[in-house]
Formats: structure tokens, sequence, C-alpha cells
């Protein structure tokens, strides 16, 4: 395996659950499918769309998100919204990402020393 | 006609269960439909639009199984130890004993070479294809009913636990080998009393002989047995060990060998059933079953010797299935 093969499989593990969180987050204010999107990689998410749609229905299926058809614009469009359920994780995932993150940071600051 | 974007979603369609179809139908045309948009508002004429959002939702197939979440493999990490354990199990310890079992019936009724070989290879291939597709096929459907490995039986629901580790000291016998002991003798038995009634026509051995040496080497037998229990409970080779071992193996092998030797062990009925062509049967039978039990009996005589020696003079004892070597500190 070339270096970028095994840069880019280690990227993809790190990267792999943010998406959720992101998704969680922004859905608390309605969103659909392609909306979402846009604003996930908008705000710097790389994620696909035949990665992201699927998820959405697995999410819905996890009882995290409700969605409802909303049938007053002249494209229906299926809109997804974070249940109290989905915030707690979300919020528990973030507080795991913080302290990740601090720990991570701590690795530095002692080797610095 | 239909359009690219009808071919793509029915490809997808195809592959997700009915119940899904008529809302992932509708849900996937507007997000096709919205990113199409979105691609003409930025300057791409209508068609190349379509294309290059459905070349970047990629292969429908992919796609689809994102949808389903069905599981891409047959049996998972979860379980994949344990179905390659029992499979192991089956293909070297059983397989063989099976095979060895029916060549052998086969070969007692059509003496011939070629029989014995035909009948080793076919029985081979056949129950060891149906031991590696049952097996899988089993550990495949526990893996989609969602059987964890705790819930297997075999294994300890209580979870792992520190005491659960092997001590690995060399104790005279292991569990395994307390278990062969048991059922050896046990088997040996069963099939000493039910030759009398199945299995063939005529009894195979003579029944001449249940007035005295076959019940006479049923108990030898059970000693057996119970020499397998007692030296597990007691843990240790020792020249007491190494000499009921050969008493109970002089005990055993003795009258067998003389039964043989003197042409009263096989029933001379049977015997006469058998047509081996030129060879005169008895003599072959009474040969292998002599040279079988004397030389069974010589090296389970000198291997309990040798253990016990080693264990006297303190030898390292190889720990088996590590490659490390152990001594008991004396």
């Amino acid at each position: 395996m070339t270096t970028d093969a095994t840069l880019s499989t280690h990227l993809q593990e790190l990267r792999r659950g943010t998406v959720v969180v992101a998704s969680l987050t922004v859905l608390q204010t309605p969103g659909y499918g392609y909306s979402l999107l846009e604003t996930l990689s908008a705000a710097g998410f790389e994620v696909e769309a035949n990665t992201l749609y699927p998820l959405l229905r697995r999410l819905e299926s996890q009882g995290l998100l409700t969605s409802a058809w909303n049938t007053d614009e002249a494209r229906p469009r299926k809109f997804y919204r974070t249940t109290p359920q989905g915030d707690a994780i979300a919020t528990a995932l973030r507080s795991e990402w913080t302290r990740l993150d601090k720990a991570v940071t701590d690795l530095d600051s002692r080797g610095d020393k | 006609m239909t359009t690219l974007i009808d071919r793509y979603v029915y490809t997808v369609l195809r592959r997700i269960p009915e119940q899904q179809r008529t809302d992932i139908d509708r849900e996937l045309r507007t997000s096709i439909e919205d990113a199409v948009e979105a691609r003409v508002a930025g300057g791409s004429p209508p068609e190349a639009a379509v294309e290059e959002t459905l070349l970047e939702l990629g292969d429908p197939d992919r796609l689809a199984d994102g949808y389903a979440d069905r599981k891409q493999y047959l049996i998972g990490p979860e379980l994949f130890e344990t179905w390659w354990r029992v499979l192991k199990m089956l293909l070297t310890i059983v397989l063989p004993i099976v095979v060895v079992a029916l060549t052998t019936l086969r070969t007692l009724d059509e003496p011939s070479i070629g029989t014995a070989i035909g009948s080793a290879i076919s029985t081979l291939i056949t129950v060891g294809a149906h031991m590696a597709f049952w097996t899988t096929a089993i550990f495949a459907l526990l893996e989609r009913t969602g059987v964890a490995r705790d819930e297997l039986p075999g294994s300890n629901r209580r979870g792992w636990n520190l005491t659960d580790l092997p001590r690995y000291e060399p104790r005279a016998i292991s569990l395994g080998e307390l278990a062969t002991g048991i059922i050896w003798p046990v088997l040996l038995i069963v099939a000493l009393v039910l030759q009398q009634f199945t299995f063939t026509d005529q009894p195979v051995l003579n029944p001449d002989n249940w007035t005295f040496w076959w019940p006479f080497l049923i108990v030898v037998l059970l000693l057996e047995a119970g020499y397998a229990i007692w030296l597990f409970r007691k843990d240790a080779w020792t020249h007491t060990v190494t000499v009921v071992n050969a008493v109970l193996a002089v005990l055993f092998t003795a009258p067998a060998v003389w039964l043989l030797a003197t042409e009263r062990f096989f029933n001379p009925e049977w015997v006469s059933t058998l047509d081996w062509g030129t060879v005169e049967p008895l003599n072959w039978l009474t040969g292998i079953i002599i040279a079988i039990t004397v030389i069974g009996a010589a090296y389970d005589v000198i291997e309990v010797a040798v253990k016990t020696e080693r264990s006297r003079r303190g030898l390292p004892t190889k720990v088996p299935g590590t490659g490390s070597e152990y001594t008991n500190p004396i």
C-alpha cells in the first residue's frame, strides 16, 4: 500500500462519525437531503451524496431523526429534523470530540517539555 | 423513452426491499433534480448537469446497498473465530474418523485396494463438503439472526475472567485427554455390544465368548475409563501410574491376542460370509488386529513410562500450542 492510500484509509476512519455529528446538529432546523449536502460541504465536511442519503434514513430508523413530506412547494421534499434523542446523542458525541481534541493537544504539549 | 434519471433510479430500486421503494423513489428523484437544478443555475447545459450529477452519485448498486443496509459479508468478525474453530475441528478430527470408519466398513464388504482408495476419496470429498457447507450456512444464519458470540453454547455467559486463563503447567492429562480416555473405552464397549445385534447379519465376534471373555474385556475397558478419571484427579505422573497403566494394557491385550491367535476371536459364521478371493480373510484380519493391539499397547506403555520419567527428573515439558517449555520448579 502506498503512503497516499494508507493516509486516505486513516483519514476515512477518522472522519467516519463526524458526518453523523454534523447532520444531527444541522438538522435541529428541518432540512432535506440536497440542502443538507450543500450546508455540510460549505461548512467543510467532505461527504458524498451516496453516503449521506442512506445515512439519513439509517439515523431515522434509529430514532435520531424524524421526517415529514412537505408538499407545499412545486417539488415535494422529505424534510428531516433531529429528535430530542438525536440531540442528546449529538451533545454526547460533541463533548467526546472536544475531549479527544484536548487530549491530542495535550500530547503535543507534553512532547514540548 | 426512459430518461437517464429514470434508468438510474430504477436500477437503485431493483435492489431495495419492496416496502421502502416508493419513499426512496420520490426522495432520490427530488435529490437528483435539486442537484441538477443547482448545476444548471451554475451555468451547465441541462444534459451535462444530469450526467455529472449521476456520475457523482456513483454506482447505483452500491447506493442501493447503502439504503438496504444489508450485511455485505457472510460471517462477521464477531463469529468468525468460533466458525473457524468449529470448522477446523470438524475437518481435522471428525472427518478423518468418519472416512476411516466408512472406508473400513466398505472394504470389509468388498476388499480391494481400488474400493478402499475410491471410497476414501469420495467420502473425504462428500462428507468434507457437507461439513464445510452446513457449518458455514448455520453460522451465516446466526450472523443474520443477531446471535452474539456470548450466546453460543460453550461460551461462558458471565464474560471473560482472569481465572479463564489456562495454567499451562504440565498436568498429568488435559481435559481433552480425559474426555478421550473416557469416550474411547465407552465407544469400544458400545461397539462390542452392538456388533452382536446390528452392523452385520451374523455377529462379527464369536458369541461363545459372552460366557466369559467379552464381559471380562468390558470390565477392563471400564477400568481404563476409571484410570483416566483417577489420573486426571491425581494430577501427576508417578511410578504407580506407570504400573497401573501397564497392568491395564496387559489385562486387555493378552486375552485379546490369545483369542485372536487361537481363532476364537471372530465368529466363524461371519468369517465364512467373507469372500476375499484368493486371500484367506481370517489370517489377514487376525494378523492386522494383533498388530494394531500390540503396537497400540506398547506405544501407550512406553509413552506413559517416558512421561513419568521426565516428570520425575524435572525435565522441561513442552506446553502444547505455544512452542515454549515449562520446567516444574522443584
